[in-house]
């Protein structure tokens, strides 16, 4: 073990102390404080599980996971199946749009299905219009509105990690079930799903855990009674009354010990079922068919009414961006650039924060990323395994988790809640393991022999780094680097409790302008705008990552 | 009597004619083996076999009974067997249900299909693993495994696609006569494909050589070996030296021919048909190097005896393995450990005319 290796894991665990594990300690020691006295406690968490309200709050918001679970799943499954296995034209841009929900901010979604799909909305008005509904439909308040839109939001990690799996799977083992007899459905059912567990798992978790996180979107329905929600008002709104700050604590606590459970449990079973095969000569596609026509047609009905689904987010948040008093009618009906003048002439500071934010942020991340990615991957550094396991936890941590332990720890504790610097560095915790995962695949992918054939050559350990790993690892970091930014360029459920005036960003200011009531217009512009920035990002990594480095290593992109 | 009919099987991938209009009989009960290098389509005519590709044109027919052309028979009703090159075995089911899975299938009674799956395993000594996960087991024993699934039903027809090919030596010797021994006391029709000719030589009974989507030659190993119809399979089949020439006589009744050689001398050679023997007609000599004969002296008179010099010498324990310049032509020659020459030294070769092949 050198000592440069030692070195680099002691920074990298003293950083994960101050950032990571003080505050989310902080955190669990402010929930066993009693209200009113210098005493500690469990009260707190027999006051939490005592009180009906809390309990159907945590019962609603398990009912909304296990809901949302199973609507992702029913879609996506066929979804999954179609994009692994069937050759079709246009399956690409079709693909990238049903993906499209994976960068977009879920509040973004709930304002367009608000208006679109609201008791006001452009659906009834149109039916009410051609006298198919003698009265509104409630087509999206209440529970089933939540389902509706938390399942389009996290459609794409159900239809990425099975189709990944459909992919994955070696063709010869369906083969070998079809010549034994088994045709169609039932090859399916005994072989083919039960070997795609493991990346269903995967993704599954992700969904499953997001309704313990998402605290805006029932906000914005209207409905407060789930977990994450409660848990933000009792403690932004009710932060003088001890008792409601603490129950809001209890709760941010008891959804952390639920995600982070939930996220071990899985991770175990998606291990111990890692299935090894001894898989040679299988095609990089895998087994991809020709669809009858039947199939076909299906298949592009299906695809094209999801597709549909998510373009109405942007078109209708574009639609009230560049409009004024859009109420009552399908359309607007009163164009405007105002929302945009109002943004970039009264608030360009939103825009500032916004990218000052996400670039620091950024900057963080990879000089955190890229050494921790080399720990894990190529050394044998004591303790790595330990330093993988507390980075890859932070996935499964609420973002609101973060939000009020830094508003606890870095208040009293240590004062850095008074400077802006609290609010990029609250973004690179939230999303510390992106970064990292991305870097790793990238390094996995990287033969070990090319590094070790420029040691040999007589570079040392970074002039290697320099020479060879980093240019050939670029791609898959870049590609990390972009959505790292996207995913902080969009992120509220931690810059919520921790901005102060002055250090609005983007998503902050949708949220006041939405709350205050009276802004939607603005708000929806600013989503919108939002959608933009990410759409070029966007554009910027399919470019770059198929464009110039994909010519620069030729048609394998990215496999070396 | 066939019992596998191939019938002018076409199979096109992009523009690449995969399997070119070939046409081949399986016998019943017998082991044919597929032979080529890779690419040479020996694969797709097997999954045609299986099922598990399409052809564009042409048809199989097993046991009398069309798979194509009078509509498509999918693999799950061929009552066929298939071994694959990495296995497939299953990961999420144990040794026994991996067995189990096509008998079930077929709904046969739970005693009866307990039975079955016993006795295979037992036959391929793979008693006591029933309840492990393929996981557990070694290369080795999870080509049982394999193979225990694909004979557990009976099928009429066997087909292993390389089955052998990601062992290691030492086991992939011994698991070729078992195969074979296994498929034999069975009786079932079978096809094998692979690309390593010593593995072709002892498990079939037949072989058909393949190259570029075209069957080349069908024989037994012998017939192959002895009797090879071209350049490929000579140069494929074994090792073998090759001599440009052309024929300046015909002698004997059409069955001998003069050859002027590259190496600016004249060689004997019997000629297997007449049809080819016409002076001045381009031809190409095979020998293999255990057919040459090594003399230290020239002898008097003496047809085809060349003079060479050893450019490497090579001690494989039971003879002696020498690269010999014949006039620049470098020839390759098995001889006996006896001889004493160095490398730079002379002697002499002998190609006996009976030994030698004119291929076209």
């Amino acid at each position: 073990m050198s000592r440069g290796n030692l070195f680099l894991s002691l920074l990298l665990w003293l950083i994960l102390a101050i950032f990571v594990i003080y505050p989310l300690s902080f955190l669990v020691i402010e929930s066993f404080k009693i209200a009113g006295t210098n005493d500690v406690g469990i009260q707190n968490y027999i006051d939490f599980f005592k009180d009906t309200y809390y309990l159907k709050t945590f019962g609603n918001t398990l009912l909304l996971a296990l809901l949302v679970l199973l609507t992702s799943t029913a879609f996506g499954l066929p979804l999954a199946y179609i994009l692994a296995r069937y050759r079709l034209k246009g399956k690409t841009v079709l693909t990238a749009l049903i993906l499209l929900p994976i960068v977009l901010p879920a509040y973004a979604g709930a304002f367009a299905f608000m208006v679109f799909f609201g008791k006001q909305g452009t659906l009834n008005l149109l039916l009410l219009e051609l006298g198919l509904v003698s009265k509104p439909v409630n087509f999206i308040f209440g529970l089933h509105g939540l389902v509706f839109i938390q399942a389009l939001h996290l459609l794409p990690f159900i239809v990425l990690s099975l189709s990944a799996g459909f992919t994955n799977i070696d063709p010869s083992l369906e083969e070998a079930a079809e010549v034994e007899g088994a045709g169609g459905f039932k090859r399916f059912i005994t072989v083919t799903l039960p070997l795609c567990t493991p990346n269903y798992l995967a993704g599954a978790v992700i969904v499953f855990l997001w309704p313990f996180t998402d605290w805006l979107t029932p906000m914005i329905f209207g409905q407060i009674d789930y977990l994450p929600s409660i848990s933000y008002i009792n403690i932004a709104y009710h932060f003088t009354d001890m008792y409601r700050k603490y129950m809001g604590i209890v709760s941010v606590v008891v959804s952390s010990v639920i995600c982070i459970g939930m996220f071990l449990i899985s991770k175990r079973w998606v291990e111990s079922k890692k299935y090894t095969s001894l898989s040679k000569g299988t095609t990089l596609e895998g087994r991809i068919i020709e669809p009858g026509p039947i199939k076909r047609f299906w298949s592009y009905v299906y695809m094209f009414l999801i597709a549909v689904l998510v373009l109405l987010i942007p078109t209708v948040l574009g639609l009230s961006a560049f409009s004024r008093r859009w109420v009552l009618t399908p359309i607007p009906t009163y164009w405007t650039l105002d929302n945009f003048r109002l943004i970039f002439l009264e608030s360009p500071g939103l825009l500032k924060n916004s990218f000052v934010f996400s670039g620091v942020s950024l900057l963080w991340g990879v000089a955190f990323g890229l050494p921790a990615a080399y720990l894990i991957t190529r050394t044998r550094v004591r303790g790595k395994e330990a330093l993988d396991f507390v980075i890859t936890l932070m996935l499964a941590f609420p973002g609101i988790a973060v939000g009020v332990s830094y508003l606890l720890a870095f208040w009293e504790g240590i004062p850095l809640a008074t400077h802006w610097i609290i609010m990029p560095l609250s973004l690179f915790v939230r999303r510390l393991p992106y970064f990292l995962r991305m870097a790793h695949a990238s390094y996995l992918q990287l033969d070990v022999s090319l590094e070790e054939a420029s040691e040999i050559s007589g570079a040392g350990k970074l002039k290697t780094f320099m020479n060879i790993s980093l240019p050939l690892l670029l791609k898959g970091v870049f590609v990390g680097i972009v959505m790292f930014f996207i995913m902080a360029f969009q992120e509220i459920s931690t810059a919520i409790f921790l901005y102060r005036g002055g250090w609005e960003t983007l998503p902050i200011g949708i949220f006041l302008n939405w709350h205050r009531g009276m802004e939607f217009g603005i708000a929806a512009a600013m989503a919108f705008f939002m959608i933009v920035i990410i759409f070029i990002l966007l554009l910027i990594v399919s470019r770059i990552g198929g464009g110039i480095i994909g010519a620069a290593w030729g048609s394998s992109g990215g496999r070396y | 009597m066939a019992f596998i009919k191939i019938e002018n099987l076409y199979k096109r991938f992009g523009n690449v004619a995969a399997v070119n209009h070939i046409w081949l009989e399986v016998n019943r009960g017998e082991i044919l083996t597929l032979l080529g290098p890779s690419g040479c389509g020996k694969t797709t005519t097997l999954r045609c076999i299986a099922g598990l590709e399409k052809p564009d044109e042409g048809d199989v027919i097993i046991d009398g009974q069309s798979m194509f052309s009078q509509g498509f028979i999918p693999p799950s009703k061929r009552e066929i067997g298939m071994v694959f090159q990495n296995y497939a075995v299953w990961p999420h089911m144990r040794v026994f249900d991996n067995v189990a899975y096509g008998l079930k299938i077929r709904k046969l009674p739970k005693k009866v299909i307990k039975k079955k799956v016993t006795e295979t395993l037992e036959s391929l000594g793979l008693t006591g693993l029933e309840g492990r996960f393929p996981g557990q087991l070694s290369g080795g024993q999870q080509q049982r495994v394999a193979l225990a699934r694909a004979l557990v039903g009976n099928p009429k027809v066997l087909l292993l696609d390389e089955p052998l090919s990601n062992l290691d030596a030492k086991l992939r010797e011994k698991m070729r006569f078992e195969i074979k021994s296994l498929v034999r006391r069975m009786g079932i029709t079978s096809v094998y494909v692979t690309h390593d000719q010593a593995e072709a030589m002892v498990i079939s009974d037949r072989v058909s050589i393949m190259n570029a989507g075209d069957i080349v030659q069908v024989g037994t190993p012998e017939e192959i070996y002895k009797k090879p119809a071209n350049r490929f399979v000579a140069d494929f089949i074994g090792t073998t030296n090759f001599i440009a020439g052309e024929i300046s006589e015909v002698l004997r009744e059409r069955e001998l021919v003069s050859i002027h050689t590259e190496f600016g001398q004249k060689m004997l050679c019997k000629i297997p048909d007449p049809a080819m023997a016409s002076t001045n007609k381009k031809v190409t000599i095979s020998i293999r190097p255990e057919d040459i004969e090594v003399f230290k002296e020239p002898r008097e008179g003496a047809d085809n005896l060349f003079k060479g010099t050893i450019v490497n010498r090579a001690y494989l324990g039971n003879f002696l393995y020498l690269f010999v310049s014949v006039d620049h032509t470098m020839v390759r020659v098995q001889a006996p450990y006896g001889i004493k020459q160095k490398e730079g030294e002379e002697l002499f070769l002998f190609l006996n005319p009976e030994k030698c092949i004119v291929l076209p």
